[in-house]
């Protein structure tokens, strides 16, 4: 007996369970990554009896780079399942009803999330070794692929609004 | 194990005892070559039209290279190709590095990790000028 997934959910009820995934493995990424960003951006000496503000500056970065490198290598994975539904069936829409601008503030989140993925090794390994000649390097990687980030965030939800897979 | 280190003026970072990957000199220059040249080849990719596959995602056609799209079979994407091109270069080029003298590769400014992917930015924004101006 064959087995479809099909015989049980639509097809668009598929794509927006995977579209779904993608979009919470996206929120648990920049979440990290933001604590992260902000950890090496205004680190703090002393959390203890401090406000949220300052506990949420006041994270140990470390801990969070292999997660970051495998929540983005998940949400990538997951967005370039999707894509391919979206190149035909959501991507065709929008250009059909003119929406120039926003879809290629989308292509531009593409090639940002794809050089993050590249980032990737180099951020893993600085956050991994402790040596001072790292610190600003590791700063500033933490804070570039956070941005990227946030910008693939934001527009990923805003394209969802403009016409999602449902 | 956790240690924790001052790594410039009010910049505390808390990290892992380095274990022996991170250790390695081979393993940072591989990341380092790696990283930046998968920056500088996907921007290549994107501005030369280099993907190692063109993918026509309404049919689930593969070709080698860069495809036009055909009649009748919708569009073209190239990105997958452009990722593959970039992840076999890079790695290429990375692994290539690791039989360079050390001395050679500690040269290597390690700003560009993040300059590299920030001047990008405006490059892919302006190879997208065609969104912007229709």
């Amino acid at each position: 007996m064959d087995f479809s997934i099909f015989d049980y959910i639509t097809v668009n009820t598929f794509w927006t369970i995977l579209f779904i995934a993608h979009a919470l493995l996206a929120v648990a990424l920049l979440g990290a990554l933001t604590h992260q960003a902000v950890s090496v951006l205004m680190p703090v000496r002393q959390a203890a009896g401090a406000n949220f503000v300052t506990r949420f500056r006041a994270v140990q970065g470390a801990g969070y780079a292999t997660a970051v490198c495998v929540l983005w290598v998940l949400t990538f994975l997951m967005g370039a399942w999707i894509y391919v539904k979206y190149r035909t069936y959501v991507r065709i829409p929008i250009e059909n009803r003119g929406y120039w601008k926003t879809q290629g503030t989308f292509e531009l989140k593409e090639h940002l999330v794809t050089i993050g993925l590249g980032m990737l090794p180099a951020y893993w390994y600085l956050w991994k070794n402790k040596a001072p000649e790292y610190g600003s390097a590791r700063k500033w990687v933490t804070v570039v692929l956070a941005a990227f980030c946030w910008y693939a965030f934001l527009i990923g939800h805003i394209l969802n609004n403009v016409r999602g897979f449902g | 194990m956790s240690t924790e280190t001052v790594t410039s003026p009010g910049t505390v970072v808390s990290a892992p005892a380095r274990s022996a990957v991170a250790a390695s000199a081979r393993v940072r220059t591989f990341v380092v070559v790696f990283s930046i040249t998968a920056t500088v080849v996907y921007v290549l990719c994107d501005l030369l039209g280099w993907p190692l596959f063109t993918y026509h995602p309404a049919t689930g056609r593969l070709e080698w290279g860069y495809a036009l799209p055909r009649r009748n079979e919708g569009p073209v994407m190239y990105w997958y190709g452009w990722v593959l091109t970039t992840a076999i270069v890079s790695t290429v080029v990375a692994a290539l590095a690791t039989f360079v003298p050390e001395n050679v590769t500690r040269r290597i400014p390690l700003f560009t990790l993040w300059l590299l992917p920030v001047l990008a930015v405006p490059i892919m924004f302006w190879s997208l000028m065609n969104f912007w101006t229709k």
